[in-house]
């Protein structure tokens, strides 16, 4: 499933992500970009073929939130992941234009990890009620004040 | 005995009838079903459950009567009663036997159908009062396929009434006698002139009286319970009661019309006479069995389908065989 | 503290709000306003979560213009346990539990992607029998959570016996999981290394049994609700999610399979003994109800000749690596993907080192599913909402997780 970092990393090139650095890892193959060019990465792959968002997720890594879309070109057998980061409480942009996939996943992440989404049609949470914090947040206790406080 | 008392009684057998119906057929809804799904149905309450329908009678009768705020309260009380009093008036012209018949009426088929047809008011009464979506909708349906149905109904009884020369039930039994080549008996559902008629019978029968595949009015997958939702306690049971009530005057239409009615071949009259209403109901009940049957495994159709099966095929087939049986009969008879 | 949800007569239906008129996502159109003069409001339904056939707690906000729908909108969250926040807090072997809450029809598929994961991070040759086990207990839970799908859909047509034939055969499947794992739904038998336990005496005749049936019975079934020309008007052509659009929601599995893409993980991206087995995967065509209808069929049938194939070629040996008491992986970020019963189900696991994981994401196929549904519903009528939903086979406890 593994596709030729160097065809990625030039398509992602003529896309406009010029300093969007390719690696192999454990991963896959893994895209990484800037938060500002991450739409641009995204259409050159989906113009190169990689036509289904697999995956949506994000990741606190403890700075910065990190964002993992999973790509995949079913006619070519190819998949990449293509990695961003944002920082804490900011907004994301919607990639549903390019990939519908993306619509709830991304009301997932943003509500489970405070950020705010824009350009997407319809922006409500989808898990959780208004007022509860982004839980998959690294700060966020599993346990309420009120669980752990003793009687 | 008096005329009045006479009336009163009859009133009376017929709601004991209609009662007894209710239970024994709920009762058997759920042993055909248990058995057609390889379970047991009901087994605890009674010898083999036998009691189960009844406890669920009394259960009905104490249950609460939950009436919703936002229902127009008149329709709403009303409703059960608009349904349950036409499948009550519906039991007068059936021919249990040559002698045992609440009215002989000489229009009895057409004033079964007409009774008949008030129920859907009763249904849409019910659907537009509870002030529920899903009742809205299934009421809408009922409303919808009821109507539309009516028409094919009526028009794939008429070459029976052509070829029978009647409208009185009882006469259309009496014309049902006899045989052909000597042996097979004369009952029109033996005429393969009469299959498709009998085919348009069964269909439009079957979605005059809300049964599977035909019950999108309280399609519980769709529209939760349809027209029934927001009822509870003997309301509901009133519902229900004249649901399989309805069933019950439709598969005795189809013995009285197709069957032969109270009567069995090869037995002589008078065996006939003094067992008719057995005979009757029993054949009823193996129609309403065949009901079962088709309840048990067949899917649901969709709305728009099923207005497409009445309007486009149904009611132009049936004008089709009315105007050949008019023929066979002019020409042949 | 009162849950706003409970607050229906302040939120009411509409402030939850469909989809904004502005800017409605592709395939969402809207009926024209007053036709000849005469303005209709349209009606907007609840469907859920506790309708009779939304399988599970899915809440689908329809608004219908008649029987017609104009639009869609699934709200989702009523299963939402934190099943990632939680693993964040679990030593590795016991994430497991907590994956078979995921998808609880199929959950030897949720704790297969995990441990697969955790085994990429460490790095650890499983032994070949826990492979043949991984997948004859695999393909053991595809069949019982395909035949709950076959016997709901069935009941989402109205159809009442299919379920229970349907049960019957789940009954038997679940007395054979429950003899090789101790459990009937939440297994917990693939562990990271390899399973819990080979397989105890005497269930290879209690398989056979089944797999002696199966196919006759199978083949019934598919008459029964297949063959019947009712369910065939019903589905035939309804909720088509062709090729591109399957693609561009993401979907995965029997439904993408549907649509004619020839993508099946255990073909594509061989795991535990698949690369051993002699298997097919059914396609379909147009990828409406229909076609994957028969795909699912087409896959049982599949499932049951690997079970064979299982039984007759289990290898010796042991049934787990040498696995430390406590799991600690090396740092570092693997993928791991399986065939589940609804499609690709996905482990995105991070580690930092240390005995818990640092961030497990579950992909659940079925959340990219019932987007494309809210996509496709609109210009359907009411009563196929629970057809499609019924068709897709979207499990909630993925959705939410």
């Amino acid at each position: 499933m593994l596709p030729d970092a160097q065809t990625v990393k030039s398509t992602l090139a003529t896309g406009g992500a010029h300093d969007a650095e390719v690696a192999e890892t454990t991963l896959g193959l893994v895209v990484r970009t800037q938060i500002s060019v991450v739409i641009d990465a995204l259409a050159a792959l989906l113009a190169e073929g990689y036509e289904s968002l697999v995956d949506f997720d994000g990741i606190d890594t403890g700075s910065s939130i990190e964002l993992t879309y999973r790509l995949r070109s079913y006619s070519a057998g190819h998949e990449v992941f293509v990695k961003t980061t944002l920082p804490y409480d900011a907004e994301m942009a919607s990639v549903w234009n390019l990939y519908p996939a993306a619509l709830m996943p991304e009301r997932e992440t943003a509500e489970l990890f405070g950020l705010t989404l824009s350009g997407h049609p319809n922006p409500k949470r989808l898990l959780t009620t208004e007022g509860v914090a982004p839980l998959l947040r690294k700060d966020q206790p599993i346990r309420t004040h009120e669980e752990v406080r003793r009687p | 005995m008096s005329p009045v008392l006479s009336a009163v009684l009859k009133f009376f057998a017929a709601l004991g009838i209609m009662l007894v119906n209710g239970v024994v057929m709920i009762y058997m809804l759920r042993k055909v079903l248990g058995h057609l799904h390889i379970r047991l149905g009901p087994m605890h309450v009674g010898w083999k459950g036998t009691m189960q329908t009844l406890m669920d009678v009394l259960k009905l009768l104490t249950k609460e009567d939950v009436t919703p705020r936002a229902v127009d309260r008149w329709l709403f009380r009303i409703a059960p009663a608009v349904v349950f009093v036409p499948s009550l008036m519906a039991y007068a012209a059936l021919p249990f036997s040559n002698t045992w018949r609440i009215v002989d009426l000489d229009t009895g088929l057409l004033y079964t159908f007409a009774v008949l047809s008030l129920v859907p008011i009763g249904i849409l009464m019910a659907g537009w009062a509870s002030a529920n979506k899903w009742s809205l909708l299934g009421g809408m349906r009922a409303a919808a396929q009821q109507i539309a149905y009516e028409v094919p109904l009526l028009l794939s009884v008429l070459p029976v009434v052509l070829v029978a020369g009647t409208m009185n039930l009882g006469g259309i039994v009496e014309a049902q006698q006899g045989y052909w080549l000597g042996f097979i008996p004369g009952w029109f559902a033996l005429n393969p002139l009469m299959w498709p008629t009998l085919l348009v019978f069964m269909i439009a029968g079957l979605v005059e009286i809300n049964q599977t595949p035909f019950d999108m009015s309280e399609g519980e997958s769709e529209i939760v319970a349809g027209f029934a939702t927001e009822y509870s306690a003997m309301k509901f049971g009133l519902l229900f009661l004249s649901e399989f009530s309805n069933q019950f005057i439709m598969s005795a239409l189809g013995v009285t019309l197709f069957f032969g009615g109270w009567t069995l071949p090869w037995i002589p009259a008078e065996m006939n006479h003094a067992f008719g209403p057995v005979i009757f109901i029993a054949k009823a009940y193996i129609g309403i069995a065949v009901m079962m049957w088709i309840r048990g495994t067949f899917p649901r159709v969709r709305i728009d389908q099923l207005m497409e099966l009445g309007w486009k095929r149904l009611i132009p087939v049936s004008l089709v065989l009315i105007m050949l049986t008019g023929l066979f009969v002019k020409v042949v008879g | 503290m009162t849950d706003p949800r409970m607050d229906v007569t302040g939120v009411g239906l509409l402030g939850e709000g469909l989809h904004s008129p502005g800017e409605p996502p592709a395939g969402i159109r809207r009926a024209p306003e007053g036709v000849d003069g005469l303005t209709t409001e349209h009606l907007i339904i609840n469907m859920g979560p506790q309708h009779p056939s939304t399988h599970g707690v899915l809440r689908m906000l329809v608004e219908v213009d008649g029987e017609e729908v104009i639009a869609a909108e699934a709200s989702i969250g009523y299963l939402h346990r934190g099943i990632e926040k939680l693993a964040e807090h679990r030593r590795y072997d016991a994430v497991g539990t907590l994956m078979d809450r995921g998808d609880y029809v199929s959950g030897i598929h949720g704790e297969l992607a995990f441990a697969m994961a955790a085994e990429k991070l460490m790095e650890v040759e499983v032994p070949r029998k826990a492979h043949w086990l991984r997948s004859l207990t695999s393909e053991l839970n595809r069949l019982g959570s395909h035949l709950v799908w076959y016997g709901t859909f069935g009941l989402d047509t109205g159809a009442m016996g299919q379920f229970l034939y349907a049960m019957r055969e789940r009954e038997a499947l679940l007395d054979i999981l429950e003899a090789i794992t101790g459990q009937r739904m939440m297994f917990n038998y693939v562990r990271p290394g390899g399973v819990l336990a080979d397989l105890p005496v005497g269930v290879d005749t209690k398989i056979k049994a089944f797999t002696d049936t199966f196919d006759t019975y199978l083949e019934e079934y598919d008459q029964l609700l297949g063959g019947n020309e009712i369910f065939q008007h019903r589905v035939k052509g309804i909720g088509v999610i062709g090729r591109e659009k399957a693609l561009a929601f993401g979907l995965t599995g029997a439904n993408l399979r549907a649509a004619g893409v020839d993508f099946d993980v255990r073909k594509q991206i061989p795991y535990a003994a698949y690369p051993e087995l002699d298997f097919e995967v059914p396609l379909g065509s147009t990828g409406d109800a229909w076609d994957r209808y028969t795909v699912r069929m087409g896959e049982m049938r599949e499932s049951a000749r690997m079970i064979r194939q299982l039984m007759e070629g289990m290898p010796e040996g042991e049934h787990t690596a040498k696995m430390p008491k406590v799991i600690r992986p090396s740092e570092g970020e693997v993928y791991a993907s399986v065939e589940s019963s609804r499609g690709e189900t996905g482990v995105h696991l991070v580690s930092d080192g240390t005995d818990k994981p640092y961030r497990m994401h579950y992909h659940g196929p079925s959340l990219y599913a019932l987007q494309a549904l809210e996509d496709v519903l609109p210009g359907h009528l009411l009563a196929d909402v629970v057809m499609m939903i019924g068709s897709t086979d979207v499990m909630l406890g993925e959705i939410d997780r």
